[in-house]
């Protein structure tokens, strides 16, 4: 009898990114998420420099009836914070790209009815799980690189760009907290496709998720409604000072990632604002990692708990 | 009833019937609902924080013998804080819509049911406006709950009370809200019975709504200049609104290409409408309700015309024979 091969892991990964380059929802998206990435420096170039146009305007104003000029709030503003719409993109398109990504890696198989087959072969569940996930990690790493290398040339022929080998460290980690940040959403995803009888419900279980923690779990912990999620600066405002967003912050904040992602963006993007302090009761960074945790322990775990006997979904 | 009338009629009450049994479409409504709640309530909260402090400022003036009146009393209109609802509608609502566009197509391929029904002495049209109307049927029940204990929890937590004029404006914005879900309603329903594969047909209406729902409005409000600053560019420079307003115009190109990017979005013709009945928008809040409408008519007209567009696409295609089944 011929053996499997050991690197089964490898061929399942191998095989699976050929089958998602061909899925053109996939493509869609992805397409969707580098065009915006394309136009996010832009985007932050532009406004910014009107808001410097704005302020020219107004101090002559302000000169004109004799009062004091404020400074500049766009002052001596970090190259990096242009790139600031990069963390709304990642959190909305790129989550989701994500999510998209790791449901088709899962039902492409379950629909086409190989997972019974798959079953038949002197191959692990694990080895299934480690080559989906391995999978995952090369597509949205794939994605991102994009997105990296796109950002980074768009913002190298935007005027007065300079950057010091610091920020470049921190814009890099920033590509590298995107990318574990959506990865995140991938993962679950697969955990959602593998386990679901409904194919429809596959999908929609981590879109609701990425939907909890984007638009809901902010206005919990700090009031911001759901069109100021969308916006990097708005989606820094300061909670209210009341003893219900003091707890609510503190409690519910460590399962709000999408805030924690935008804080530690900010950070290192340089466009937090000053005195910003995080509430929850885990500090952003920690929340992130025990959320990316739980996340592959889950996707390992519904993988691994796959029913090899069951192919297509229900309705 | 009319013989025309009973298909469209039993289609539409076997949708309505299959949706309560699916726990998934009640479950996103019970989500919209939490979600608009939820922003409501947070709302709420931070309004009384203010009118705490408005009290607070106010003792202590008096306290120290000093005339209270100096400084103006807020007033605090209580559908401004439907601003939350509003937004959660015009996020969840439309993956609600979507979702249930969705399932009226899907379940029929899925189960096979969408060639034997063809089979029967049903007109397609009479198919297609049955699920519409359950469509739509189902959306503005789901709304008009998410508006009923939005009023309730109003009046319970302003203190203010909501009048007839409050609660009239209420109902044109459930009747909007429900235009606006049922065109998301359309999107889906009409990818997924005409593309080959119901779940791409998902995803496409997700991306769809993605770029009209989150990346036109974002493009827009990210090129806002005072959405900028924190608190906005013009409150921390101090300048006065009719100066603002003479700044602006110099940058008249720049606003109209940030306007055409807005306008191009449902969602955003959704919410200027309701903002402006609502009052939530500065500029409407306690103004009467009839000039708004004027105003604000090419926005709801906006709507109501997207619904009527998809709705005569929906009935232009004839069924293909090859789309009546799951894949």
């Amino acid at each position: 009898m011929h053996s499997f091969p050991r690197s089964a892991p490898l061929i399942i990964a191998g095989q699976s990114v050929l089958y998602i380059f061909r899925e053109r929802t996939v493509a869609m998206l992805s397409a969707l998420f580098v065009v915006l990435v394309l136009i996010s420096a832009y985007l932050g170039w532009s406004a910014t420099s009107t808001v410097n146009a704005i302020y020219a305007d107004a101090a002559v104003y302000l000169k004109g009836i004799g009062q004091t000029v404020p400074a500049n709030p766009v002052l001596d503003i970090s190259p990096l914070s242009l790139l600031r719409n990069m963390s709304i993109y990642v959190s909305l398109i790129g989550a989701l790209a994500a999510i998209v990504i790791g449901y088709q890696l899962i039902a492409s198989d379950r629909k086409s009815g190989v997972v019974p087959i798959l079953g038949t072969r002197p191959m692990t569940k694990l080895a299934y799980a480690r080559g989906k996930i391995a999978a995952l990690a090369t597509l949205l790493a794939a994605l991102m690189a994009v997105a990296a290398v796109i950002s980074v040339s768009t913002f190298l022929l935007l005027p007065q760009f300079t950057l010091s080998a610091h920020g470049w460290l921190k814009l890099f980690g920033f590509f590298g907290l995107s990318y574990a940040y959506m990865a995140m959403f991938g993962l679950v995803a697969l955990a959602t496709a593998a386990q679901s009888r409904s194919e429809s419900v596959g999908l929609l279980l981590p879109v609701t998720l990425w939907l909890t923690v984007t638009f809901i779990l902010p206005s919990l912990t700090s009031n911001i409604h759901p069109t100021a999620a969308i916006n990097p600066i708005s989606a820094l405002a300061p909670a209210p000072d009341t003893p219900f967003f003091h707890w609510t912050g503190y409690l519910v904040g460590p399962f709000s990632i999408a805030e924690s992602f935008k804080y530690l963006s900010a950070g290192l993007l340089d466009f937090l604002p000053p005195g910003a302090v995080a509430r929850s009761a885990i500090s952003p960074l920690a929340d992130l990692a025990i959320a990316f945790a739980a996340a592959a322990g889950l996707a390992t775990l519904a993988l691994c708990r796959m029913d090899m006997t069951r192919g297509d979904y229900n309705v | 009833m009319s013989d025309h009338k009973a298909p469209i009629s039993a289609i539409a009450r076997k949708d309505i019937s299959d949706a309560k049994r699916d726990r998934f479409i009640l479950t996103i409504t019970i989500f919209l609902v939490l979600a608009a709640l939820a922003s409501l309530l947070t709302g709420a909260i931070a309004m009384a924080t203010d009118v705490a402090t408005y009290n607070d400022a106010k003792a202590t003036l008096l306290a120290l013998g000093k005339n209270a009146d100096t400084f103006a009393k807020p007033e605090f209109y209580p559908l401004r804080l439907l601003r939350g609802a509003i937004e959660q509608i015009e996020i969840i609502g439309a993956v609600l819509g979507i979702l249930t566009g969705f399932r009226a197509a899907a379940s029929e391929r899925g189960r096979q049911t969408l060639a034997l029904i063809m089979t029967r002495p049903v007109k397609q049209w009479q198919f297609l406006a049955g699920k519409l109307g359950a469509g739509a049927a189902l959306l503005s029940a789901g709304l008009g709950v998410v508006f009923l204990l939005a009023a309730l929890l109003l009046a319970a937590t302003s203190g203010i009370g909501l009048s007839g004029n409050d609660l009239l404006r209420i109902l044109i914005v459930w009747i909007t809200s429900s235009f606006y879900a049922t065109s998301f309603f359309l999107l889906a329903f009409i990818s997924t019975l005409w593309m080959k594969r119901p779940a791409n047909a998902l995803l496409f209406s997700f991306i769809v709504w993605l770029l009209l729902v989150l990346v036109a409005p974002q493009i827009g409000d990210t090129l806002d200049p005072d959405n900028q600053v924190a608190g906005g560019v013009f409150k921390q420079l101090q300048v006065p609104k009719a100066e603002q307003n003479k700044i602006k115009a110099s940058y008249a190109t720049f606003e109209t290409v940030r306007n055409d990017i807005e306008v191009s979005s449902i969602t955003k013709h959704y919410e200027r409408f309701t903002f402006a009945v609502l009052g939530i928008k500065d500029t409407y809040t306690g103004q009467p309700l009839g000039p708004i409408l004027i105003e604000k008519s090419g926005d709801f007209f906006w709507i109501i015309f997207a619904t009527i567009g998809l709705t005569g696409l929906m009935f232009s295609r004839r069924l293909k024979s090859n789309r009546l089944t799951k894949e």
